[in-house]
């Protein structure tokens, strides 16, 4: 086989690993509302979730757009930069969820390409003003206050509206609009996070030459795979979320839960439109605890909204070193394909043994985006 | 570093996450109380103050449902 096309191929692989490990880790973030107000059954408003992000991938190309052109230089990529940025995201992310850190997944990814770029070809390379602080930090911090504010408003809004009337039609109400909202956000996170994967698979492919530079609009099995990798992955974390899920999600009447799902997938879907790649844990836990602490300040979880902060200043240049740090230790091994095939052997092998020793000490919910 | 944000963009993000999640949960909110409000009137045989309120539900339901389909054909828009 050709080198090129087998690092290709590596690329691509671990670009879908890292989608379906979005997936998995934000489930809890999707469908922990539905469930914690027993709106939906688990195994049902997993499988919901599962779908909806699967035909969420598929309404908007925007962030990919952003992420392929707006970032970095597409004129500059190569296919050792991408696998660079890949690894420094799984690496940080990894790192992240073993010693219980807040990241973002999304902020991880683009770290890890800017750092490998930066290593590779220089600053001139990475679009710093108009992509990094225009298109990512700057919305990333919106993003979740905005939520928060809508969360916070739709919920007094509710109370002014349905307060008078008897519990039970309330509550039964509610559950089924979450059924509506819920999806809405299952849409809206596919969308989002399924379309950072699909616009770092298109720099792979303007780096293999399969795409123009000018154009790298993601071919139809890019997102069909980057849609099934994250369904997939939300899937799967499912199941581990469900078992550990009733003891940690934080009580909500369904009213709330309806404000926050649905302000959650307002400012998702308004930022998608926007081209904004942002990370969805954040704004969902920005819509959560606005409709807490519309209701009652002292429900707000001041250390979860700690946590946004600090993960918003620390991820991207954490995850850049680490992604310079693996473009240049995969550049060692020169620019075929051996690289990558031992830089993926290593980060496997890691993954396994981290996995066996966070497993010795109980199960974690890690809940990232 | 102000010139390189692009506020516009911006400000559509926030003007129409603020109109369509408050707008559309208040609008659920009079789905809500119009169903209840209706089959309670409806129990008490005030017939014309039922159907009032079968009205606003079915108004606000009409808005939850355009809402949604309007943002999914807008946001299509590759």
């Amino acid at each position: 086989m050709e080198d090129q096309l087998l690092t290709v191929i590596i690329v691509v692989a671990t670009a879908l690993a890292f989608d379906f490990t979005n997936g998995f880790h934000d489930t809890a973030n999707v469908v922990a509302t539905s469930i914690s107000t027993r709106a939906m059954a688990p195994r049902l408003a997993v499988g919901y979730a599962a779908m909806l992000n699967f035909v969420g991938a598929f309404i908007s190309l925007k962030v990919a757009a952003t992420v392929a052109s707006d970032v970095v230089d597409p004129e500059s990529i190569t296919l050792l930069v991408v696998f660079g940025g890949l690894v420094g995201a799984i690496a940080w992310n990894l790192t992240t969820w073993y010693f219980g850190l807040p990241s973002s997944s999304s902020h991880a990814l683009i770290g890890g390409i800017v750092g490998a770029m930066l290593v590779a070809q220089g600053p001139d390379a990475v679009f710093f003003e108009n992509g990094i602080i225009g298109k990512v930090m700057l919305p990333a911090l919106v993003a979740p206050t905005l939520a928060f504010i809508v969360g916070g408003t739709a919920i007094l809004v509710l109370y002014r509206i349905v307060g008078a009337l008897k519990p039970r039609p309330v509550t039964t109400g509610f559950r089924g609009g979450q059924v509506i909202s819920g999806g809405l956000l299952a849409l809206a996170h596919g969308t989002n996070d399924a379309q950072k994967t699909m616009g770092v698979i298109a720099l792979a492919l303007v780096a293999y030459g399969s795409l123009p530079a000018s154009d790298p609009t993601p071919p139809t099995w890019v997102v069909v795979s980057a849609a099934a990798a994250i369904a997939l992955g939300t899937y799967v974390g499912g199941w581990r979320i469900i078992k550990t899920m009733g003891s940690r999600i934080h009580k909500m009447d369904s009213a709330q839960g309806f404000a926050a799902q649905g302000a959650g997938a307002a400012v998702i879907l308004a930022s998608t439109h926007g081209g904004f790649p942002l990370s969805t844990t954040h704004t969902i836990s920005g819509a959560v605890i606005g409709s807490g602490a519309a209701k009652r300040l002292s429900a707000v979880r001041w250390g979860v909204a700690g946590n946004i902060v600090a993960a918003w200043i620390v991820t991207l240049p954490a995850a850049a070193a680490i992604g310079a740090l693996a473009y240049a230790i995969t550049r060692l091994f020169g620019t075929g394909a051996a690289g990558p095939l031992v830089v993926s052997l290593a980060i496997i092998t890691g993954a396994a043994l981290l996995f066996s020793r966070r497993a010795q000490r109980g199960p974690v919910v890690s809940a990232e985006a | 570093m102000l010139a390189v944000v692009d506020w516009d963009a911006l400000l559509t993000v926030v003007w129409s996450s603020l109109l369509g999640g408050i707008g559309v949960t208040a609008a659920y909110g009079l789905v809500i109380l119009g169903a209840a409000r209706s089959v309670e009137l409806g129990r008490q045989g005030r017939a014309g103050e039922a159907v009032v309120y079968g009205l606003l539900g079915t108004l606000g339901a009409a808005t939850v449902l355009a809402a949604i389909v309007f943002g999914i054909v807008v946001l299509s828009d590759k």
